[in-house]
């Protein structure tokens, strides 16, 4: 290996069997997977036989801990290595279903009840094995369970099991305590009653509690926020109007305090505009970004559901109408948008000197092609009307304009009154 | 000339207003809150009464506040709404007080003066946005004009009247919706004033489900 090779991060993957610490000691050690999981499930094992020999046959259980080295290993690395950062749609979960084990283990623990009742022990071998595994279960469903989307639905299940579980174990050690008269067994018994009904009744009292103090959080963020917006439009937008005033129509300041309140706006507002369809917001931001371009000021007004008739040759046709109006005309600007049951009709209105709409010079070549011809294809018709008082460019598309051509033609013959200047699609 | 009293809490606004307007019109006091303009409205007697939408004080309903507390002298002072809000529960909700207008706080001082003619001379004054708000509140975009005779006269507007919202919606003046449609610009006027009172004083279903939606009522 040379020394330029640079090892993956020690980092263990969201979707696990177990831990996820035999993958990213692979990955970062370059060792096969199957290996590495190898070692640790072999070394487990043995441990594991070698803890329950150095316990029952030679009696040492501090050898028998020499036997856990490795598993106590992977859970040491499995608390410290990170876990990859979140992303959305990885969740965490894990394909071993730990609390299922952990109760199978107790349940074991307590069939080994029956062979060890009556023992000299003070307490019957397994009942402390089968609690303490049982609350181990019960506790990894509260805690890492109910955010696996795997198991959330039988978490549940699992720490009533385990509930029950204690208190049965509980129950059994009432009549040994009363006629053995051992206070040590009582007080077991009594403790594991209670720590069944608590693992019954806490966790969903703490689901509960959460939802409700995220919910009110929700609340107070939303209040928060309407009171910001409030302010905001009271005093910051109160003071960008000023500004545009008092640096007058069309100079530098007043665009960029023009732009200003628009994206304010638009974040203070956002969605809350009943009538903003696609073609409003398409109008608004191409007004935002002409108004910073242009010395131009361009009012949108849109009525009825203009989002309703989705058009790229509309909106294309309405910016090539607003950059002409900003770059030739400047200053005011109106665009109209109204949406009726036939049609959509748009209208971009300067007050700029105008032009002869007959003799179009070689600048304006834009408007045939990209108002007139865009318009003409999508079945619509466009027409410019131009005075010393300012120019208006009049766009109409028939809805379903690009399904039915014959529905385009009639639309186009009855696109109302013809103006002088009609450079429409004939 | 047009005695005139400006309200609005700033006083940037209110001087920078007053030297556009110079001497086109006869500014006689201002105010900062809703108190002090219903005070001066009171004391001043002003002809055309130039009103914030968004004003602090009193019990925080704004410039439609002033109108509701000044409503016996409506006959005699008139108020024009400004605002820098386009929302329409700002606008509809001071002109459904009894405002006679609406402009941007951006126009112009020459616009300001000649709203301020407009308004003192009993006609309304309709911005583009006012005219697009009537138009949706009104629901003339989502169909014919109702044929239903049954309608209450308040609840819909005539044909003419439509037109005349739309041209100024598409950035018309007066006078040019008045060459366009053929008619004097008395007559465009009286449209407007008609279209304001419906405004104003219709029950209409959609309106008042429109208005109760943005809590206007």
């Amino acid at each position: 290996m040379t020394a330029a090779a640079v090892r993956p991060p020690l980092v263990r993957p969201r979707d696990v069997v177990l831990g996820g610490v035999s993958v990213a000691l692979s990955r970062h050690l370059g060792i096969p997977l199957p290996a590495v999981r190898t070692v640790f499930a072999a070394t487990t094992m043995i441990g594991a036989l070698f803890a329950v020999y150095a316990i029952w046959m030679i009696g040492n259980p501090l050898l028998a801990l020499s036997g856990a080295a490795f598993a106590l290993l992977y859970l040491w690395l499995w608390a410290l290595v990170p876990r990859e950062t979140a992303t959305p749609d990885v969740p965490r979960t894990r394909v071993v279903p730990v609390a299922v084990v952990l109760l199978g283990a107790a349940a074991a623990s307590a069939f080994l009840v029956l062979f060890t009742w009556g023992a000299p022990t003070p307490l019957p071998v397994g009942v402390v094995e089968s609690a303490v595994l049982a609350v181990l279960s019960i506790a990894w469903t509260a805690a890492v369970d109910v955010r696996d989307p795997k198991r959330a639905a039988s978490a549940p299940v699992v720490r009533t099991l385990g509930a029950a579980l204690l208190i049965l174990l509980g129950l059994l050690l009432v009549p040994s305590s009363f006629l053995a008269a051992r206070p040590l067994v009582a007080v077991v018994a009594v403790v594991l009653v209670l720590l069944g009904i608590a693992a019954l009744i806490v966790p969903p009292l703490v689901v509960r509690w959460t939802e409700r103090s995220a919910e009110r959080a929700a609340l107070a963020r939303e209040e928060q926020r309407s009171e910001i917006a409030a302010h905001l439009h009271d005093s910051v937008l109160q003071t960008l109007a000023i500004i545009q005033n008092r640096a007058g129509a069309g100079s530098e300041i007043a665009r960029i305090a023009r732009a200003q309140e628009r994206e304010l706006r638009d974040w203070l507002f956002a969605g809350t505009d009943p009538f903003a369809g696609d073609l409003a917001t398409e109008l608004r931001t191409m007004s935002r970004e002409l108004e910073l371009e242009h010395a131009v000021r361009i009012e949108v007004i849109t009525v009825g559901d203009v989002g309703a008739l989705e058009s790229a040759a509309l909106a294309g046709a309405a910016r090539e109408a607003l950059v002409n109006a900003a770059r030739h005309a400047g200053g005011e600007v109106t665009v109209y948008a109204e949406a009726t049951p036939d049609a959509v009709e748009l209208f971009v209105r300067d007050r700029g000197a105008g032009f002869d709409t007959d003799a179009i010079p070689d600048g304006r070549l834009g408007i045939r092609e990209s108002i007139l011809g865009r318009m003409t294809r999508a079945g619509g018709t466009a027409s410019v009307e131009s005075s010393p008082d300012g120019t208006e460019v009049q766009l109409r598309l028939p809805r379903r304009a690009t399904t039915a051509s014959a529905s385009a033609v009639s639309a186009a013959s009855a696109a109302g009154p013809a103006s002088a200047a009609n450079l429409g699609a004939s | 000339m047009t005695r005139v009293l400006i309200v609005d809490d700033h006083s940037i606004f209110r001087t920078g207003l007053r030297a556009d307007l110079g001497d086109a019109v006869d500014v006689v006091g201002e105010a900062g809150d809703v108190d002090a303009a219903v005070r001066a409205v009171d004391e001043l007697r002003p002809e055309v009464v130039l009103l914030d939408v968004h004003l602090p004080g009193g019990a925080g309903g704004g410039g439609a506040e002033v109108v509701r507390r000044s409503a016996a002298l409506l006959g005699e002072v008139r108020f024009l709404a400004l605002s820098v809000s386009d929302s329409a529960e700002d606008v509809v909700g001071v002109i459904r007080a009894g405002a006679r207008g609406y402009i941007t706080k951006a126009s112009s001082g020459a616009d300001v003066a000649e709203a301020i003619r407009t308004v003192a001379a009993g006609d309304a004054v309709f911005s583009p946005r006012l005219a697009g708000f009537v138009l949706d509140a009104f629901g003339t975009a989502a169909g014919a004009p109702a044929l239903a005779t049954r309608d209450d006269e308040l609840d819909r507007l005539s044909a003419r009247e439509q037109e005349v919202m739309r041209l100024i919606a598409r950035g018309y003046a007066y006078k040019e919706v008045a060459s366009h449609l053929f008619i004097s610009i008395k007559t465009v006027e009286t449209h407007v004033s008609s279209v304001l009172r419906k405004l104003q004083l219709s029950s209409r279903h959609e309106l008042t489900a429109w208005a109760l939606e943005r809590r206007l009522l």
